[in-house]
């Protein structure tokens, strides 16, 4: 039985919205459920967190985390969706892998979302900005 | 008592900018925090600006040192969202391009790593024999670095067969010379009594870090882009996945040098069947259709992840990058507290942390008043490439 397929029996009452294509399975979860996955994808089946990527669409914003089966190279992709655009805000999962720490930071930095429970919650690469930034970089500059 | 010792962001040791901040008990460091912002370029943003094809261009310029596993990553994910398939002849030429890379860079890091213990005998010659690396590209590319050489759907530039012999004289010589430098590392009583046992990373911390490259390889963690997803001619040439066990500042030296030899190997086997397979190298790709893909490469510092997603326009809508320095630089956190003052900062070096660019020097040798500028040499230098190429 493959990782995939232990996943899916594991929480198939928990995901949506797969895709799947060679070596690579996309799917949604919910906010709530995200620690207790990541903590199985992590732990259980010893995948790696290689990293996360948010993307702002029309209505609402988005975090994929990537983890990777280093044995034999497919990726699972989880994907949150956050309809609250005005204050973004979803479960860490620094407690569980400490390299979701600066993936976590640079996603606030970017787009604002704020991660319940993470030790260190500041931006990652606009901390020491010459210029003082108050709002998350993905608003552009006004002119 | 504890006191603090800071160090960057502008310091005369680290090429590029970023902040240490050491609490050291005596000459032991206990913890360090780390800062990091000021090389902040804005390359996601600006490549969803461009279309797929600049995109390419654009990461090859996020590091001078891998300016080509960048863009291999990028053209990975533009091609997963697709499934295109790319000629046998092209997939040979992007591991042959990305193999070298990866001697050059180890070279170099062999080069700073002896610099900064003062060893600088190991750092001459390091970079005296990656210079043949460097002009090998040059044939095969035109450029020392930024190659240019990556294209959706195949590669930009053929091997010509008149350059094959130059590469292989240049291959054996560097072979020889790493021998006797592999030697000489290995077998130095001074190295191992400076290194051995110096800022350890532990397999546990590895894997809890998420590292990856030969920092993960050097703490017994087997990883490696090009055996676990084999994509490109990976599956088709032998090498060894070189691991190590105690992920101390020796043994990530130790994988290093060795993966120089497994390199070397890689880019014979891709010479030798470059000589045999004919055919394009590139295939006519017309559009990209609407999904996500995602690109990996193991770059030398390690996975290179590049994530693209297309709206079937002909720019992506998201272009997220992840290099390995990303997911290495924080295991300073584990590896660090411990070492003395002293070991410290070759315990920071160890990990490869990405030097952003390395420079060309030009000699100009004339015997005039005049000397020719820069720009007349190099559009010499552009036409004898084209006659060279026209003329056979």
């Amino acid at each position: 039985m493959s990782k995939l397929d232990e996943f899916r029996a594991e929480y198939k009452n928990s995901i949506s919205d797969e895709i799947e294509k060679q070596k690579r399975y996309y799917f949604n979860i919910k906010n709530k459920d995200l620690r207790e996955i990541a903590d199985y994808l992590i732990n259980d089946l010893g995948l790696r967190l290689s990293t996360a990527s948010g993307t702002e669409m029309e209505n609402h914003l988005e975090i994929l985390y990537h983890f990777s089966n280093d044995e034999t190279g497919q990726y699972f992709c989880p994907r949150i969706i956050i309809q609250n655009k005005d204050n973004p805000e979803v479960n860490s999962i620094a407690e569980i892998v400490k390299g979701a720490k600066w993936i976590e930071r640079e996603l606030f930095d970017f787009w604002g979302i704020k991660f319940k429970g993470h030790p260190n919650m500041k931006r990652l690469l606009a901390e020491n900005h010459p210029q003082e930034v108050d709002k998350p970089l993905r608003f552009k500059e006004e002119k | 008592m504890k006191n603090k010792v800071p160090l960057g962001p502008y310091h005369p040791i680290l090429e590029e900018a970023e902040y240490f901040e050491l609490e050291v008990e005596g000459e032991e460091v206990v913890d360090l925090e780390m800062e990091v912002g000021w090389m902040h370029r804005g390359h996601e943003y600006i490549s969803e600006q461009e279309n797929f094809n600049q995109a390419i261009y654009l990461v090859e310029r996020i590091c001078g040192i891998c300016s080509t596993s960048h863009p291999i990553a990028c053209v990975h994910a533009i091609e997963d969202i697709d499934n295109i398939e790319i000629p046998e002849r092209a997939q040979y030429i992007r591991s042959l391009v990305g193999e070298m890379e990866r001697i050059h860079s180890h070279l170099l890091w062999l080069g700073l790593a002896g610099h900064f213990i003062g060893y600088d005998t190991v750092w001459m010659w390091s970079w005296k024999y990656r210079e043949p690396v460097l002009e090998m590209m040059e044939i095969i590319s035109g450029n020392r670095n930024h190659y240019g050489m990556m294209r959706v759907g195949g590669v930009g530039n053929d091997v010509v067969p008149q350059d094959i012999p130059e590469l292989v004289d240049k291959l054996e010589m560097i072979e020889e010379k790493m021998n006797m430098i592999s030697k000489a590392v290995q077998d130095d009583p001074v190295l191992k009594a400076r290194l051995k046992g110096v800022g350890a990373l532990t397999k546990k911390e590895a894997r809890n870090y998420c590292a990856v490259g030969p920092v993960a390889r050097a703490s017994g963690i087997n990883i490696d882009v090009r055996k676990d997803e084999p994509t490109d001619a990976y599956g088709k040439v032998d090498f060894e996945e070189i691991i190590a066990e105690n992920g101390d500042v020796y043994d990530k030296l130790i994988v290093r040098v060795k993966e120089i030899f497994e390199s070397i190997s890689i880019c014979k086997q891709c010479i030798n069947k470059l000589e045999k397979i004919d055919g394009p190298v590139l295939n006519d790709v017309k559009e990209i259709s609407k999904g996500e893909g995602i690109g990996r490469y193991e770059a030398p510092r390690g996975e290179v992840f590049h994530y693209i997603r297309s709206d079937g326009s002909n720019r992506a809508l998201r272009h997220k990058i992840r290099a390995p320095s990303y997911m290495n630089i924080p295991t300073y956190k584990a590896s660090c507290p411990g070492v003395s003052l002293s070991d410290a900062l070759i315990t920071l070096a160890a990990v490869d942390p990405c030097y952003c660019c390395t420079e060309r020097a030009l000699k100009i040798k004339s015997d005039s008043e005049e000397k020719p500028d820069l720009l007349q040499l190099s559009k010499q230098k552009t036409e004898r490439i084209r006659e060279e190429h026209n003329g056979n």
